[in-house]
This record gives C-alpha cells, sequence and structure tokens, in this order.
C-alpha cells in the first residue's frame, strides 16, 4: 500500500512535469526541422537551422530584445524605489491614516490590470508617454504586491537593530539603505524574479500603448511575426519564440537552485 | 570627576497610553562613574535607560547630558553609545564592518577609521575575527563585538541594558570584570541596567533600584545592603535577602512595625535560649557554607548560614538569637526608622 501511494506520487510528478514541458519541446521540434517534417513529426527527419536563421531575419529581434531588456529594468528599478519606500513606511513609519491607507494599496490587489487599460491608456497619453518604454512601464511600478512584500520584510527585522543603527547616527533613510534593504535582500531577489518574468512575458498592454518598432518588446513582435497575414509557417514561429524565451529560460536552468531558496526565504509560494 | 553631574535626570517621567511607566525620576550621574540601574523586571529600569539614549521621549522632566539639554535631542546627537541585550549586531556586516557602523555613518576618515577599529578589537580581544559574520561567533564573542562597537567611536557616555543576560554564569564572571576594567581604563561613564542584584553590587559605584517606576534608593551599594531604604529594598538586595520578622513576634518593639535581619547576624542558640524559636524547612549546601531556611509564621525569608557542610534534618525545632544594633527597623509602611 505504501510503495504504491509511493509511486503514484512519482508517477503522478513526472505525467505533470510531462504535461507542462510538451509545449516546449514541440516548440524545440518544430524548430529545429522543416514544417513537413515537425508537423508529421517523422524522428528521422534531418536537423536544420534554417528557420532560426529565416526568423532572425523577418524582424528587428534585436531591436525588441533590448526594448524588452530596456522595460523589465525600468520596472524593475521604478518598483524598488517605490516599493521599499511605501513599504517602509507601512512598517516601520507612524503617520495618521496608515491602516486605511494600506487598506486602499491592498485593493489594488483586487483590480484585474485589464480593468484599468482604459484609464491607464488616457493617463500615459496625457503624460505624454504614448509610445515609449516609460510609458509602458508607469502603471506597474507602484505595485502593491510588492509593497505588501516588502512591508512584510522590513516588519521582520528586529527593532533593535533600527534602534542600534539610530543610536550610531544614522538617519531615516541611512537607516533603511543599510539596515533594512541589505537585510531583505532574499525578498528583493524573489520580488524581482516575479516582476522579470511578469513582464518579460506581458503583452496586452505593450501591445495597446506601443506603436512602432522603437518601442516594442519581444512579445508584441513576436504577435506581429507570427500574425496570419505574415502566413502562418510553425517552424519559423517556433524559432522565434524559442528565440524570445531562451534568455529567461536559460536564466533559469542556471539558477535554479538559487530562485528556489529565494522563493522560500522570503516566504512567497 | 567634573563638581557638576555629567548626566543629570529632572522629575523626568514617561507613560504609555496613560499607564505609568516611570515617574519622578531624578538622577546626578557623575563623569566616570558606573551607574547600575537595577530592579525587578517591569519596574521602569529600561525604560529609563531608553529615555537617556533618545529612543523615548519623556512626557515630563528635563534630561540633561554635559550640561546640555537633551529632552527632546535625537538618539544619533546625543554622543553616547549603547549595547543592546541582543547586542543587535547587523547579520550582514563582518565584525569589522559592525564595529565601525558608526564611524562611517559620521563619515570619520577612513584611516582614522581602520586606527580605531584595530584598537577597539585590541582591546577587547577581537584580533583575526574582523572578517568573521555575528553568526559565526559564539555568545561571548558577540558580546564583546557588541562592546567594541560601543567603545570604538570614544563616546564618554555607554548604555548597557542587561548585556550579560545571554551568557553562561562562568563567562558572566569574567565578563563582569572585563567590563568594569574597560569602564576604569577608558575613563567612560556607564549607566548599566540589570535585574541581578549581584551584578549591580559587584560593578556599580552607584546603585539605583527601581520598582513600579519609582526610585527606591540610591547610594552606593553598601548603604543599600547596610541601610536600605525600605523593606522592599532590604527583600531585594543580598544573597540571601535580608529576612523580615513582625515585630509582634519579638519584644520590646511595639506594634505595626518590621523588623530586618541579615542571615549572617542570626546565631543558633541552644534550645529555651533564643529570641525566637522557629523550624527548619530546608538546607541548601552552598561549597563554603550551609543555608538554612527557618519558618515562623510572622516572618518572611528567615535563614541563617552555617559554615561548612552542616545539613540540618527538615522539620527541627530551633531558637535563634541576634543583636539589637544588627536590626533594621522599619515603620508600617515599610519605611526605615531611624536606628534604634
Amino acid at each position: 500500500m505504501k510503495s504504491l501511494t509511493k509511486f503514484m506520487d512519482s508517477f503522478g510528478a513526472i505525467l505533470l512535469a510531462i504535461i507542462w514541458i510538451a509545449p516546449l519541446l514541440f516548440a524545440f521540434w518544430a524548430a529545429t526541422h522543416s514544417t513537413s517534417d515537425a508537423v508529421n513529426l517523422n524522428l528521422f527527419s534531418p536537423w536544420t537551422m534554417d528557420n532560426f536563421r529565416v526568423a532572425w531575419n523577418g524582424a528587428p529581434w534585436l531591436k525588441y530584445f533590448l526594448n524588452t531588456f530596456t522595460l523589465v529594468t525600468v520596472i524593475l528599478i521604478g518598483q524598488f524605489i517605490l516599493t521599499t519606500l511605501a513599504g517602509f513606511a507601512f512598517a516601520q513609519l507612524q503617520f495618521p491614516g496608515k491602516d486605511y491607507v494600506f487598506i486602499l494599496v491592498l485593493m489594488q490587489l483586487f483590480i484585474l490590470p485589464e480593468v484599468l487599460i482604459v484609464e491607464n491608456y488616457a493617463m500615459v497619453s496625457r503624460l505624454g508617454l504614448f509610445d515609449t518604454i516609460l510609458g509602458v512601464g508607469m502603471p506597474y511600478m507602484a505595485s502593491a504586491f510588492g509593497i505588501f512584500l516588502m512591508r512584510q520584510a522590513f516588519k521582520g527585522v528586529p527593532i533593535e537593530l533600527h534602534e542600534a543603527a539610530r543610536i550610531e547616527g544614522c538617519g531615516l533613510l541611512g537607516i533603511l539603505w543599510r539596515v533594512y534593504v541589505p537585510l531583505a535582500k532574499p525578498t528583493y531577489l524573489a520580488y524581482a524574479l516575479v516582476s522579470v518574468s511578469t513582464h518579460w512575458n506581458n503583452f496586452l498592454w505593450p501591445l495597446i500603448v506601443t506603436n512602432s518598432p522603437d518601442t516594442r518588446p519581444l512579445t508584441v513582435g513576436l504577435s506581429i511575426f507570427g500574425a496570419p497575414e505574415n502566413g502562418v509557417d510553425i517552424s519559423v514561429i517556433s524559432a522565434a519564440t524559442l528565440m524570445s524565451v531562451a534568455p529567461l529560460l536559460i536564466a533559469f536552468l542556471i539558477f535554479q537552485r538559487q530562485f528556489v531558496q529565494a522563493f522560500l526565504r522570503a516566504g512567497i509560494k | 570627576m567634573t563638581t557638576t553631574p555629567f548626566v543629570v535626570l529632572k522629575d523626568v517621567a514617561k507613560r504609555w497610553n496613560g499607564q505609568l511607566g516611570v515617574e519622578g525620576i531624578s538622577l546626578d550621574i557623575p563623569e566616570g562613574s558606573f551607574t547600575a540601574l537595577l530592579g525587578p523586571s517591569g519596574c521602569g529600569k529600561s525604560t529609563t535607560l531608553r529615555l537617556l539614549a533618545g529612543l523615548e521621549l519623556p512626557d515630563e522632566g528635563k534630561i540633561l547630558i554635559d550640561g546640555k539639554d537633551v529632552t527632546t535631542s535625537a538618539a544619533s546627537d546625543r554622543n553616547l553609545s549603547m549595547v543592546f541585550q541582543s547586542y543587535a549586531l547587523f547579520p550582514h556586516l563582518s565584525v569589522a564592518e559592525n564595529v565601525v557602523f558608526g564611524l562611517k555613518v559620521r563619515r570619520v576618515p577612513k584611516a582614522e577609521r581602520l586606527e580605531k577599529l584595530h584598537r577597539a578589537l585590541e582591546i577587547t580581544g577581537l584580533l583575526g575575527y574582523e572578517d568573521r559574520k555575528p553568526g559565526e561567533l559564539s555568545g561571548g564573542q558577540r558580546q564583546r563585538v557588541a562592546l567594541a562597537r560601543a567603545i570604538v567611536a570614544g563616546q564618554r557616555l555607554c548604555l548597557m541594558d542587561e548585556p550579560l543576560s545571554n551568557l553562561d554564569a562562568k563567562l558572566r564572571n569574567s565578563v563582569r570584570k572585563d567590563i568594569k576594567k574597560l569602564q576604569r581604563d577608558l575613563g567612560i561613564t556607564v549607566v548599566y541596567v540589570t535585574h541581578d542584584q549581584t551584578e549591580a553590587m559587584s560593578m556599580a559605584d552607584t546603585v539605583v533600584l527601581m520598582k513600579d517606576g519609582h526610585i527606591q534608593q540610591i547610594g552606593v551599594p553598601e548603604d543599600l545592603y547596610n541601610k536600605p531604604n525600605n523593606t522592599f529594598v532590604a527583600e531585594f538586595v543580598g544573597a540571601p535577602p535580608m529576612a523580615l520578622i513582625g515585630a509582634a513576634a519579638l519584644n520590646g518593639f511595639g506594634g505595626g512595625k518590621t523588623i530586618g535581619i541579615r542571615a549572617e547576624n542570626i546565631q543558633i542558640v541552644p534550645k529555651g535560649k533564643g529570641r525566637l524559636s522557629c523550624v527548619v524547612n530546608e538546607s541548601e549546601f552552598l561549597g563554603s557554607e550551609t543555608l538554612i531556611g527557618l519558618e515562623h509564621a510572622d516572618t518572611t525569608g528567615l535563614c541563617v548560614l552555617k559554615s561548612g557542610l552542616s545539613m540540618m534534618p527538615e522539620g527541627e525545632e530551633i531558637d535563634i538569637t541576634f543583636q539589637d544594633e544588627n536590626l533594621h527597623v522599619f515603620d508600617g509602611a515599610g519605611q526605615r526608622m531611624a536606628a534604634t
């Protein structure tokens, strides 16, 4: 009986893993074979790199990569600054109406970002940030999730450390920078992972707010590249998809262990 | 030592949501002295220290350090250092970085920083541990890092909040001596919070005994031991503490008073010749002497010391006697009366 449950456990885990990785494996298969071989799943057909070449020449990928990279970096920096300051205020400072403001921030978590697209669009246009990378990133910077996470992390810092730093002559920002931020490192790492992977894959909002290849991130570029009017070639699209997910995938494979540890330490699951 | 006190507290009070924290705290601390704030937990000794440090602001009263009114100054402007009960070492910084933390914040030039660091580590015997993280040190070593951080900047006033309570008994004894020596050698003023009367009595020049947010007695350790202001001081100071006897049990004192007597002043005498007869209820062998606990309806904490190992059977009835000059007389409210 015991061995049976053990077997079922492993079996279930392996089955789920296969289901989850199947699309990726197929994309890899399709990208490295000609279209007809790929669709027929002809196992002994010759391997080819032509699809990557065709895909690479079909769109300004380098520009898209750069745009996505800039986008996630700008968002992450903005989020770090805003969530650190707001989280610290909610965790350690006393000001009137603190609880109400915190509830307002948390309410942001209940609202689907898609609901706000029209309003955000109008706001970004008013700010003159339409079709800029800053405009794409702006609505995500004051992340309620991030503020909540940082507040929790800062609350876990022993008050004696705060007091010791005060006696040693630190001002409030000095304490934040020298004591709280270094101690919350695992939380920053975990949050950075969530943020980068979310915004690397974000599609709808950048699609709406970008208009030119100069600002378009990978996801939007990929969808235009794969649009029916360009002709559907499953192998070429797979190659392009693999290219756009490659950086994240490789980073995950290399830092897998650190990632999992960061999540465990920050208490997010 | 200067003529005007280095640290002055004038009628300081602090309340928490209307509840009493401390009240009417007035204290003069001369420069270069070692003052212990002593008392049971919740008596307000830590609050007093935190008020002095600037971690809390008083509701009433004034605090002066070195002649300057610092009642509402920020902790960083008071030019003092502090050793916390939990040491409060920054876990992400190495020993060296922990020690020079304050110097770095105050933008002391690097060369001077290194020189002061070296000296502080030398004094505390931590040379060679510069690159360790606090998590890789033993309790005693962490304690020394906290001390090094407190002395590195050369502040003249150092506050210590139960710095020995996380150490084991043996280490506590040696660190106690180290701290005392450090204070003497550097000539700094130390205000030291503890709930351990042995610690306070052995280290301090002046002991301030507190209870329920009020000062009970300020004095040199001998005074607290030999001339307790009231029954609380009598029962708190000394090991074993002073025994209290209701005056009704003795002849010639009149009602309502309380008589205090220390164990070393009590003698056991043959039956019928003593001033009080009581029952043995425990014997505790302490090494050089044996502590015999006695029971009598009108007394609390009555005991007698016998030299060497001399256990007495429980339940045995004995007579004790003592001299009048060794008695402490307290009135009905527990206050000390003039010697009889």
